[in-house]
């Protein structure tokens, strides 16, 4: 157990690791989701609508579009000169390989969340303080599932002629729960009501990450077999 | 990757019950059509564009519930096995299931501007079987774009089972979001109490479509074992 906690964070501190020195999809997809939000102040008419009542939906397409943009890169730089199969060739079982890359994923995605929160706060003159720890506890969970199915299909696209142009279509469908259940507990939360209120859906959002983690690592060595 | 050598014998026999069944089939379909417009009563409320509940509903069960629990139930099996005939049935499935989710998706908007007065609604089953096709859509991108045909396969597989796992919570969630807004005042569940004689239509469609469907999945079954046995030969013939 000790040596698979071992091996899995070698997977993920190696890629967190490249992404702490080369600052690449963090960068692009920080860069990505502030001109989103410039591009949403102008493609919302406030006379029309008031922004704070379409906020959660901005903020997980936000995510959603962001995080694409990212996971479509996770095996990108390891396609190079054949270096995933050195990955392979390591005694790594597939499924810590798998753990250690929706970990370095979900580590990067987190940091973009916390920049959606604060620049869509800011454009859009959101308060988000009120239940703070739960509406973040709300977009981590969700974020999670999001990511452990990104990995998976991210691995397949990347694969494929196609590349990372395909990933939303095979993401997107599947992502139809994580959106629904996440808008809704952010929505509520961002106006004020209780907990309580979201719990149960916070839970399915959790269900749905766990059977999303289990599948995905069940999966995982038929998509990268040679 | 294992081979598994088909021989002639057993290909012409999926070609005999291909051609049985289809023509099966086709004599179905013209004695529900018969039914559909001839003998069955017209509905009271909806009218004429009732009938057409005759194609959509068998389509349906073709389409979504048969057709993706095959392929599903397949790709498990392959990945599981990795029997080639495993692959070319649920392939062959998919492809068949994918025309008639369409039929589905064609037939079903047909209907509802005259009975909701609307095309589309955000309706789960609507929105459930669209993001169906989808998913049928990127099984057969993955399959088509690798280098590797041995590897399209696997990842098509690995398509089919997350699809086949998240359509019900998909189908859930989008339930449970509607079920937030008041519905349309058009968009209301019809009783399922049927009439004696519009079940029997029904039940000759449920048939139909389904002998059909199986009629042309083994066409298309047989023509990927023939593609098999060809490359196979092709590639002894570079061999030697």
């Amino acid at each position: 157990m000790k040596l698979y906690l071992a091996q899995l964070w070698a997977v993920a501190w190696k890629d967190l690791l490249i992404e702490l020195r080369s600052r690449e999809r963090v960068g692009a997809m920080a860069g990505f989701t502030v001109l989103v939000g410039v591009l949403f102040n102008y493609a919302i008419d406030p006379t029309l609508v008031r922004p704070e009542d379409i906020a959660s939906g901005l903020v997980w397409l936000t995510i959603v579009f962001a995080g694409t943009l990212g996971l479509g890169r996770t095996f990108e730089l390891e396609a190079q000169d054949g270096a995933f199969q050195g990955v392979l060739m390591t005694p790594v079982p597939r499924d810590a390989l798998f753990f250690g890359k929706v970990l370095s994923n979900y580590v990067i995605l987190l940091v973009v969340v916390f920049i959606v929160l604060g620049v869509f706060g800011l454009f859009f003159s959101l308060d988000w303080g009120s239940s703070l720890g739960a509406l973040v506890g709300g977009l981590a969970l969700g974020a999670l599932g999001f990511v452990a199915v990104g990995t998976l299909f991210s691995a397949v696209s990347s694969g494929t002629a196609m590349g990372g142009a395909l990933l939303p279509i095979l993401l997107f469908p599947l992502l139809v729960p994580v959106v629904i259940y996440g808008t809704s507990v952010t929505g509520r939360l961002l106006v004020g009501r209780p907990f309580t209120e979201v719990e149960g859906q916070l839970r399915i959002l959790g269900a749905f990450a766990l059977v999303a983690l289990a599948v995905g690592a069940g999966l995982f060595r038929y998509v990268v077999e040679e | 990757m294992k081979s598994h050598v088909a021989n002639e014998a057993s290909g012409s026999g999926i070609r005999w019950l291909a051609v049985g069944m289809t023509m099966l089939g086709l004599a179905l379909m013209l004695l529900l059509h018969w039914q559909v417009f001839f003998w069955v009563n017209t509905e009271a409320t909806m009218g004429v564009v009732q009938r057409i509940f005759y194609i959509h509903v068998p389509a349906a069960w073709v389409g979504v519930y048969l057709a993706f629990g095959i392929v599903a139930l397949c790709s498990g099996i392959y990945l599981w096995l990795g029997d080639e005939r495993v692959d070319m049935a649920a392939v062959a499935t998919a492809e068949g299931g994918m025309v008639f989710t369409t039929i589905v998706l064609l037939t079903g908007p047909l209907w509802a501007k005259i009975a909701w007065g609307t095309y589309w609604t955000w309706d789960p089953r609507l929105t459930s079987t669209l993001l169906l096709w989808f998913i049928y859509l990127g099984y057969f991108i993955v399959r088509g774009s690798t280098e590797n045909p041995e590897q399209g396969r696997r990842f098509a597989a690995v398509v089919g089972i997350m699809g086949a796992l998240d359509l019900p919570l998909i189908h859930l969630s989008v339930t449970w979001f509607r079920s937030l807004h008041p519905q349309p005042v058009v968009l209301k569940p019809e009783g399922p109490t049927l009439d004696p004689d519009m079940l029997m239509t029904l039940m000759t469609g449920l048939l139909a479509f389904t002998v059909l469907f199986l009629g042309l999945v083994s066409f298309r079954y047989g023509l990927e074992r023939s593609r098999w046995n060809l490359d196979l030969k092709t590639r002894r013939a570079a061999a030697s």
